[in-house]
């Protein structure tokens, strides 16, 4: 019933007008890098509606203003031109402590470098946006953990990022993003550091999420991604070139066993995390020895 | 809101944790200024409460009689000396002393006249030993206890001398000289006490009495060309309720004497010591503000170290950013970790100046003072150094763009 929550939505939306207002709704939206000569449209007249549990796949060449739409939309940009209203209120012209509350309490991130604080441990790193919320710490790790149990990370609570591997890491990063239950998820090229299995692991939480009813903006490179989303734009010279709703059926794109074997990382960058803890000696704390060694027994 | 501090406090301790090293070397730069400041105070408001405390343990019935009118502003005396005063002729008299002595409830005045000349014996006395020519009163209101022999006295004989312990040794080599023979200015002297050793250099009478031959005024007079020269007369009161009594009473029959002219000056309880302490506090001052330089050093040393801070850990604002943190949280992050540098440098200076005080105090005949008004001054100048050097590069971590710092690697 839930699943097809959002699949509801997203063919009401193109039929009719919906009694809540679309969660995103971009008029003509803007942005414009440098002055003079060196002027530049990053986005040139956007104009995009997206509705409660759309699941979108940005696509398009390198330097066609995907990230920055999502960095406006995640009001980490202004643009230049143009309106932005998010559920139905214009933000875009809101003060900086407006929009960091908005941040706090709307929107999750999800980065294609993890971008975990590399000082704190897991959980610490999940509770992260509660503090901004201004939520005492005891609950602050309550909600961590339990967020964390729903990725099956919960042995790994008290590693420090360096000690993840790459999917571990991201999954870290995605716990993270929900924990302040966003009402919508960015997420900039959210495999783009990972290799193909790794990858789909990562997309088939995001398409979990997804079908928890939950909105996903996400930027990619890798066609074969979009076979999770419900909708795929892609973008050039900073316009919606093509705005495709895709019926998702069930998105199913198991790796077969041959495959698994030669599995190619989609992107030759090697895995920071794990050239990291190599050089590093290993800083377990307590809790995490004792779970290893549970484990181990 | 009020949970985001503890949780900065969390959070400042623990970057100071990651980076130990640096985070202990900043914070010496501050515990060197705050332990420099802290001994320069500590051993100067020792100093200063010497004079008083001796006033107090003479039990407060003593008064000080001074020549010269008494100033209205008292700091100029330290800021500006006036020579011509310091030098003038004293306005104290012998009948002053008979006329204090006269006055309802005064239990005893003694003059102290000092003089110049040489003390001579087996061997001369060092330069800084001195002559003192009183009455037998003086032992009355001065606590002056003997090691040996009697005070002077009415029945003593004419050429009475009482002499500090250290006087006698320097002098006749050791410290059983009673009835030795020395001579001041050539006048001889017959010894007949010896005082015990106080080791009090810094007193009321400006008078090291451990290195000192008391003789009587009569002499004195005779050591001075038949002229009487009083520097200060010493009164006690039979009472501590009745010095004020007293003390009003002298001062009436003193102007009177001295043709209705107000020559002179009274001074009671912490007024004796005010002149002694305010010359330490000054001294204090000069020297601690050029200690305070060093404290100013070790702000820049904070400042520098948060910049390094604040660049390294970009991403990190960036992050925090994009997951909901304001300007004021970032400002408010950073600053925390840099008052928590400048307090803990300030605590562990407070207790390392401390140490050195007491050190240092080993070799002076005082001690530190332990009070709250050091420690207040010693924290509040860590904590202005911390706040006042970690704001700017606060607020520049918090005007940072968290595109820009996001993309930076690190």
């Amino acid at each position: 019933m839930g699943c097809r929550m959002g699949v509801l939505v997203s063919i009401i939306g193109q039929m009719q007008t919906p009694q809540t207002p679309p969660v995103i709704e971009l008029i003509d939206l803007k942005k414009r890098f440098g002055i003079g000569d060196a002027e530049h449209f990053a986005l040139d007249g956007v104009n995009l509606v997206i509705q409660k549990g759309e699941f979108i796949a940005i696509m398009g060449p390198s330097g066609c203003g995907k990230t920055t739409l999502l960095n406006v939309i995640g009001l980490l940009d202004n643009s230049t031109d143009g309106d932005y209203s998010l559920d139905g209120y214009p933000v875009a012209a809101l003060g900086p402590r407006r929009q960091a509350r908005i941040r706090s309490r709307q929107i999750g991130f999800i980065f294609q470098s993890f971008n975990l604080i590399a000082r704190l441990n897991v959980i610490e790193n999940v509770a992260l946006p509660l503090t901004y919320k201004g939520t005492p710490r005891l609950k602050r790790l309550k909600l961590a953990s339990s967020m964390l149990r729903n990725f099956h990370l919960s042995e790994r609570e008290y590693y420090m990022p360096y000690q993840l591997s790459g999917g571990q890491t991201q999954r870290v990063a995605i716990a993270r993003a929900l924990v302040n239950n966003p009402s919508i998820i960015l997420a900039d090229e959210p495999t783009g550091n990972l290799d193909s299995r790794s990858s789909h692991v990562i997309m088939e939480e995001l398409s979990d999420l997804h079908k928890r009813g939950n909105t996903i903006i996400m930027v990619t490179h890798n066609p074969n991604l979009t076979s999770y989303a419900s909708r795929v734009i892609t973008m050039l010279d900073g316009r919606v070139a093509t705005d495709t709703h895709v019926p998702i059926t069930k998105p199913k794109l198991e790796l077969l066993p041959h495959e698994e074997a030669t599995a190619i990382p989609v992107y030759s960058r090697p895995v920071k995390t794990a050239k990291k803890t190599s050089g590093r000696k290993t800083r377990l704390t307590k809790k995490a020895l004792r779970i290893a060694r549970k484990s181990q027994a | 809101m009020r949970f985001l501090l503890l949780n900065h406090l969390e959070n400042a301790h623990q970057s100071l944790k990651s980076n130990k090293m640096r985070s202990a070397l900043t914070m010496l730069g501050v515990t060197i200024g705050v332990a420099s400041i802290t001994a320069i105070l500590a051993l100067s408001a020792g100093a200063s409460k010497v004079v008083g405390d001796q006033i107090d343990a003479l039990g407060g019935n003593i008064a000080v009689i001074r020549p010269g009118a008494p100033t209205v502003e008292p700091l100029t005396d330290i800021v500006h000396v006036n020579p011509h005063r310091e030098f003038s002729v004293s306005t104290l008299t012998e009948s002053d002393v008979a006329l204090a002595l006269a006055t309802p409830h005064v239990a005893a005045a003694a003059p102290l006249m000092i003089l110049n000349g040489t003390i001579k014996a087996n061997s001369t006395a060092p330069f800084d030993s001195s002559i003192v020519a009183t009455t037998p009163d003086l032992a009355l209101i001065s606590d002056l206890p003997l090691r040996a022999g009697d005070f002077l006295s009415a029945t003593s004989p004419a050429n009475a001398v009482v002499i500090g312990t250290q006087l006698s040794v320097n002098i006749f080599g050791t410290e059983e000289s009673i009835g030795r023979m020395l001579s001041i200015r050539g006048m001889p002297f017959r010894v007949v006490g010896i005082l015990k050793n106080t080791n009090n250099p810094i007193n009321y009478n400006a008078v090291d009495f451990d290195n000192t031959a008391i003789v009587s005024l009569t002499n004195g007079k005779l050591l001075n060309q038949g002229i009487v020269q009083i520097q200060q007369i010493n009164v006690r009161s039979d009472s501590v309720a009745n010095l004020p009594g007293a003390i009003a009473s002298i001062g009436t029959s003193l102007v009177t004497a001295h043709a209705d002219e107000r020559d002179f000056t009274v001074l009671t309880g912490d007024q004796i010591s005010q002149p002694t302490s305010r010359l330490f506090y000054a001294i204090a001052g000069v020297t601690a503000a050029v200690a305070g330089i060093s404290l100013l050093v070790g702000g820049i040393g904070i400042m520098n170290i948060m910049l390094v801070s604040v660049a390294e850990r970009t991403r990190e604002i960036g992050i925090r950013k994009a997951l909901g943190a304001n300007n004021a949280d970032v400002t408010t992050q950073f600053l925390i970790e840099s008052l928590a540098m400048g307090i803990g440098g300030g605590i562990a200076g407070y207790a390392i100046g401390y140490l050195i005080a007491f050190i240092i105090s080993t070799f002076l005949t005082f001690d530190p003072v332990l009070n709250w008004q050091i420690a207040v001054v010693a924290l509040a100048l860590s904590a202005i150094m911390g706040t006042v050097f970690g704001l700017y590069p606060a607020i520049r971590a918090s005007h940072k763009d968290p595109i820009e710092s996001l993309r930076q690697f690190n």
